[in-house]
C-alpha cells in the first residue's frame, strides 16, 4: 500500500466515525469498536515511535461468568467458611492443596500447584473495585475497559496495542484465540487484531482463487460497516499467510488433550486456544497480546462438581501451555494472567451454588513472576452490605504492573491514572 | 468457475479528474436496476449493472424511495429474504399490505419433532437445530420464525444448561406462539418455561434460600435494564419468585446411558408439552419490598411491578429497533416507540407495526444499516439459490460465524451488527457460500436475480466490476452472495 492509499483510508476512518454516529448522537461510537483497515493502521503507525519496547508477551485468560475465588484459593483455617457454605465448604477445605497454613489451591489445580512450588505463580487476593456491579455485562465491560466509571469505550489491551506497538502491517500483534468475535479488552478503533476460532479450519475452503476474489471484493466498501468488513478480510488473509508458515514449523511439546470434557459451556475450547497461542508465540509471528476465554463459571447451582471440573480444565490447559512454552525456550517471555468479572457470594444458595459476588483472587503464572501471595486477604466476617467480600486491591493495580512491568508500556497513559504497585514480577521493566 | 479479477481498477486521482464521484456511479447502478418496477427488475442485463468506478468511500445509495426496493428491504429484515414466489407475491401486494400480512397472519406451526419424545430429552441438538432451520425454509410465515429467533436471543436459554433438549424444543414452540402477543403474558410464560427454569435456576430456588439468577436477569436483561433497580430488589424479587419447579414427568424410562460400562439411568418421559409447576411449600411466606412496594407478592405481582416501571418499554423498543431498523436508534425514536408500546399495554403487534410503518424504517440512513445474523444470511442465501434441503449445511456453519442455535454465548443472547464482523466470521461466511454453491449441482437461477432481486441493483464499484468480469453465472452467484452487500440488510 502506498502512502496515498493510507491517506484515503484515514478519511475512511473519519467516515466510519461519522457513519456510526448517525442516528445515535454522541454515543454513536460508543459501541462501535470498529477496527481500521490495515492500510490505515500502517499510516498511523508510521508516525509512531519504532516498534515495541521488549519481546515480552501477555496471555489473558478470561474465566467468564464470575469465578468463585473462595474455591480457587481456599481459606483453610477460617471457621466462618463452614457457616457460610455448609454444603460446599467441607470437601473444598479437606481436599485443597495447601500453600501455607492459611490457604490452599483447589484440589484440581495440581499442575498450577507444581508451578507454585517452583515460584512461578503469584496470586493477588481481594481484587475488585469500589461500588461493584453484580451485572455480568456491566462488570465485564469495566474489566475490559479498565474504567469503573463506564466512560471509556476502548479495551485496555486495545489501547495498549494502539499506543505501544507498531503493528506495521501484521495484525497478529493482538489475537483472540478460540473466539468468533473480538473480546472487548482487545478492541480499539486504532488497533488491528485477529480473531481465530479454530486454526484447523481458518482459511478459505475455496482456495487461492476465492481468496483473491474476496480480496478484490472487499475494498473501499461503502457504508458504516465498510471499513470493518475490509479490515476483517485483509486481516484474515494476512493471518492465513502467517499461519501457513507457522503451522509447518510448530511441533507441540505438550499434550493439550481435554481430559475433563466440559459440556456446560460453549466456550470450552481453552486447551485448543492455548495451543494456537503457543504456536503463534514459538514460531515468532510477532504476537504480543493474546486473549482466550473459558466460560461456565456462573455457578448458581450444583457448583461442587461444576467448579471442580472447570478448575481441572483450566489446570490441564495452562499446564500444557506452560510446558510447551518452556520446551520451546519461550517461557521467560510469557506472562499468563487470569481475570473474571467478579467472584461469588460467600454464602451459598439453595441450589448448591453461589450468586454473583465481588472481590476475588487473580492468578499470574510464568517465569516472569515472583511467586507468592499478594494483597490483603478478604475477611469472611466483615462483608459489605450486599454480603460480599470487600476488595483490597484495585484491579487496575494488576493491569498497571502487567503493562509497565512486563510489557514496558506507559501504564498511566493507558489506564488514565496511577495505582498502587503490586510487585508480583521478578524483574519489572519499568517501575 | 473463474473468480480472478482483471486489473483495471482506476485510481482515485483518475476518477477525480473525470469528475465522477462514487455517489454518481452508484446512482447509475440504481437507475439501471430496481426502481422502475417489477418488469424492468426482471429484465436487467449483466453488462449494465454499474459503471465500475473507484473514488472516496461514501454510503450506499438508498433505493428506498421506490416501492419494490421497500418491499425487498422489508422481506430482508422480517423474513430471511425471499424466494422468487414470495417476492412476487409481496410486490403484487405492495409494501403496506405486506406489512399487514406479516403482522396479522398467525404463525404456521412447525411439524412435530418425533425425536423430542426421547426420555430425558436425550437426542442430538443438531436434530433440533435442523428441524427449526427446515421450518425457516419451508414455512408460509417466515416472519414468525424471525420473531422466534428474536425472542430466542432475548429470553435466551442454552441446551447445555437446560440439560434436556425436549425442554428446548418446547421453548421454541412457546416462543413462536407468544411472539406477537403482549409482554405481560410473554413474561408469565417465560418465567415458568421448563428450559428457562433450568437455565436461570429458578427451578432450584426456594423462599428459604433464594437463588438470585432469574430475578436479576429478568430485570437487567429481559425488561428494565441495569441500573434501574437495586440489589435489594434482586434479592426480594428472588424471594417472591421462588417456588416454581420443572413439571413432573408422566412416566420414567430406564435408558442405557453408557453402553460400555452398562450404566443405566431412569429418565423422565412426558406425554406432551408442559410448563413449570408451582410448589407452595417451596415459596416464600412473608412480605417483600420490591420496586418500591411492600406486601405479599406472587409471580404475577412481580411482573406487574416490572411492567409499571418506565424503563421496561424503552428497553424492548430499543432492542427491536436495533434488530429491525438501525444499529443506533436515537433516544427520541426509542422514546416514541416505547410510549406507543406501553400505551398499547405492551402489545407486540402495535410495536412491530410502529416499527415497519415509521419513517425511520425506510429512511435513506436505514438502508443496509444492519448486518444479517449468520442464520439470516444463510437462510436468505439458500432461498435465493432456490434450494430447500439446506438445514444440515446451515446448522453446521453457524458456529464459525458466531451463532449456534439453542446455544447462545451467554445470557445476553447474541450480539448484533458490528459484532458479527471479525476476521473469523467473514471467512466463515465466504466458506458457507463456497459450500452452498457446491451443493447446488443443478442449474442455478439466473444471476441477474441475485443482483436485482437480492441486492436491489445497488452495488459497490468493486462488486459491480467483479460481476461484470465473471466468467459464468456460478461465479456471479458466488460474488453476489459473498459480497458485503449481501451481508447487510
Amino acid at each position: 500500500m502506498n502512502k496515498e492509499a493510507g491517506i484515503n483510508q484515514l478519511k475512511r476512518r473519519d467516515f466510519l466515525k461519522a457513519g456510526l454516529v448517525f442516528g445515535a448522537g454522541a454515543s454513536g461510537l460508543a459501541a462501535g469498536y470498529a477496527a481500521v483497515p490495515d492500510a490505515f493502521a500502517r499510516a498511523v503507525y508510521a508516525a509512531k515511535k519504532e516498534g515495541m519496547t521488549n519481546e515480552n508477551i501477555l496471555v489473558m485468560i478470561q474465566l467468564a461468568g464470575g469465578n468463585d475465588g473462595l474455591r480457587t484459593l481456599v481459606p483453610l483455617a477460617d471457621p466462618s467458611l463452614h457457616d457460610l457454605r455448609p454444603k460446599l465448604a467441607g470437601p473444598m477445605v479437606s481436599q485443597a492443596l495447601p500453600l501455607n497454613s492459611q490457604y490452599g489451591l483447589n484440589h484440581n489445580l495440581g499442575g498450577i500447584k507444581g508451578l507454585w512450588d517452583k515460584g512461578k505463580v503469584a496470586i493477588v487476593q481481594g481484587v475488585g473495585y469500589s461500588n461493584p456491579t453484580f451485572s455480568h455485562f456491566e462488570s465485564i465491560r469495566i474489566w475490559e475497559t479498565g474504567d469503573p466509571s463506564r466512560r471509556q469505550v476502548d479495551g485496555w489491551l486495545g489501547r495498549t496495542l494502539a499506543t505501544n506497538y507498531d503493528s506495521n502491517g501484521h495484525p497478529l500483534t493482538g489475537c483472540a484465540c478460540g473466539a468468533t468475535d473480538a473480546p472487548g479488552a482487545l478492541r480499539d478503533l486504532q488497533a488491528t487484531l485477529t480473531v481465530i476460532q479454530n486454526q484447523k479450519t481458518f482459511g478459505f475452503t475455496g482456495g487461492t482463487e476465492v481468496e483473491a476474489a474476496v480480496g478484490a471484493l472487499y475494498k473501499a466498501t461503502p457504508g458504516i460497516y465498510g471499513a470493518l468488513f475490509d479490515t476483517a478480510i485483509a486481516t484474515a488473509t494476512e493471518t492465513m499467510a502467517t499461519l501457513r508458515t507457522s503451522a509447518s514449523t510448530y511441533h507441540p511439546m505438550a499434550d493439550y488433550t481435554d481430559q475433563v470434557k466440559l459440556v456446560y459451556s460453549s466456550k470450552n475450547q481453552l486447551a485448543a486456544a492455548l495451543q494456537l497461542a503457543a504456536e503463534l508465540i514459538v514460531t515468532g509471528t510477532g504476537v504480543k497480546l493474546l486473549h482466550v476465554t473459558l466460560g461456565g463459571f456462573d455457578t448458581h447451582y450444583t457448583e461442587l462438581n461444576r467448579h471442580d471440573d472447570l478448575m481441572g480444565y483450566l489446570d490441564s490447559a495452562v499446564s500444557a501451555f506452560y510446558k510447551d512454552l518452556a520446551a520451546h525456550n519461550m517461557a521467560d517471555k510469557v506472562l499468563i494472567a487470569t481475570w473474571s468479572e467478579f467472584g461469588r457470594r460467600p454464602k451459598e444458595n439453595a441450589s448448591g451454588g453461589t450468586d454473583h459476588g465481588a472481590a476475588a483472587p487473580l492468578l499470574l503464572i510464568g517465569d516472569p513472576v515472583n511467586g507468592g501471595l499478594y494483597g490483603a486477604e478478604p475477611s469472611l466476617t466483615s462483608l459489605d452490605n450486599t454480603g460480599n467480600l470487600k476488595y483490597s486491591v484495585d484491579f487496575r493495580s494488576v493491569y498497571q504492573e502487567i503493562l509497565s512491568g512486563h510489557l514496558g508500556a506507559d501504564a498511566p497513559k493507558i489506564l488514565g491514572s496511577s495505582f498502587d504497585r503490586i510487585p508480583f514480577l521478578k524483574a519489572p521493566v519499568v517501575v | 468457475m473463474s473468480l480472478a479479477p482483471t486489473h483495471d481498477q482506476a485510481d482515485s486521482a483518475a476518477a477525480k479528474t473525470r469528475g465522477i464521484t462514487r455517489r454518481q456511479a452508484l446512482g447509475a447502478a440504481v437507475a439501471t436496476g430496481v426502481g422502475v418496477g417489477v418488469v424492468r427488475l426482471l429484465g436487467g442485463s449483466m453488462q449494465h449493472i454499474a459503471a465500475p468506478r473507484t473514488g472516496t468511500t461514501t454510503d450506499w445509495i438508498s433505493p428506498l424511495k421506490t416501492e419494490s426496493a421497500r418491499v425487498m428491504h422489508l422481506l430482508r429484515r422480517t423474513s430471511f429474504g425471499h424466494t422468487p414466489a414470495q417476492l412476487d407475491a409481496a410486490l403484487s401486494d405492495g409494501f403496506n399490505k405486506t406489512i399487514d400480512r406479516l403482522i396479522e397472519t398467525a404463525p404456521a406451526e412447525p411439524p412435530t419433532l418425533a425425536a423430542a419424545n426421547a426420555p430425558g430429552g436425550r437426542f442430538p441438538i443438531a436434530q433440533l437445530q435442523q428441524w427449526w432451520i427446515d421450518h425457516m425454509f419451508s414455512t408460509s410465515t417466515p416472519f414468525a420464525e424471525r420473531m422466534t429467533l428474536f425472542w430466542h436471543g432475548h429470553f435466551t436459554s442454552d441446551y447445555r444448561k437446560a440439560a434436556d433438549d425436549t425442554f428446548m424444543y418446547w421453548q421454541n414452540l412457546t416462543w413462536r406462539r407468544m411472539a406477537m402477543t403482549d409482554l405481560r403474558s410473554m413474561l408469565l410464560q417465560v418465567t415458568v418455561d421448563p428450559a428457562m427454569l433450568r437455565y436461570l435456576d429458578l427451578a432450584t430456588s426456594t423462599g428459604q434460600s433464594p437463588n438470585e439468577n432469574y430475578s436479576r436477569e429478568l430485570m437487567e436483561l429481559f425488561t428494565m435494564g441495569a441500573g434501574n433497580y437495586t440489589e435489594s430488589d434482586v434479592r426480594e424479587g428472588a424471594k417472591a419468585l421462588a417456588g416454581w419447579q420443572v413439571p413432573q414427568p408422566d412416566a420414567t424410562a430406564t435408558v442405557v446411558v453408557d453402553a460400555k460400562n452398562n450404566v443405566t439411568r431412569k429418565l423422565p418421559v412426558y406425554s406432551g408439552q408442559k410448563s413449570g409447576v408451582f410448589n407452595p411449600r417451596r415459596a416464600y411466606k412473608g412480605s417483600v419490598t420490591f420496586l418500591g412496594k411492600t406486601g405479599q407478592l406472587d409471580t404475577q405481582g412481580v411482573i406487574d411491578r416490572i411492567l409499571a416501571q418506565p424503563t421496561t418499554a424503552p428497553l424492548i423498543a430499543n432492542k427491536v429497533a436495533q434488530s429491525f431498523v438501525t444499529a443506533r436508534p436515537s433516544p427520541a425514536y426509542v422514546k416514541n416507540l416505547g410510549d406507543t408500546f406501553r400505551r398499547s399495554k405492551y402489545d407486540m403487534k402495535t410495536l412491530m407495526r410502529a416499527i415497519f410503518t415509521g419513517p425511520e424504517f425506510v429512511a435513506d440512513q436505514s438502508y443496509r444499516s444492519l448486518v444479517k445474523s449468520p442464520t439470516e444470511f444463510m437462510v436468505h442465501a439458500g432461498r435465493a439459490l432456490g434450494v430447500s434441503s439446506f438445514s444440515k449445511l446451515v446448522a453446521g456453519h453457524g458456529s464459525g460465524m458466531g451463532q449456534t442455535l439453542f446455544d447462545p454465548p451467554d445470557v445476553n443472547g447474541w450480539p448484533n451488527n458490528e459484532a458479527w464482523i471479525s476476521s473469523n466470521t467473514v471467512v466463515e461466511r465466504v466458506n458457507f457460500v463456497t459450500a452452498a454453491l457446491g451443493q447446488v449441482k443443478s442449474s442455478l437461477p439466473p444471476a441477474s436475480d441475485a443482483i436485482h432481486r437480492h441486492l436491489d441493483g445497488v452495488l459497490s464499484p468493486q462488486t459491480a466490476s467483479l460481476l461484470n468480469q465473471a466468467a459464468d453465472d456460478r461465479a456471479r452467484w458466488f460474488i453476489a452472495l459473498a459480497s458485503p452487500e449481501f451481508q447487510l440488510k
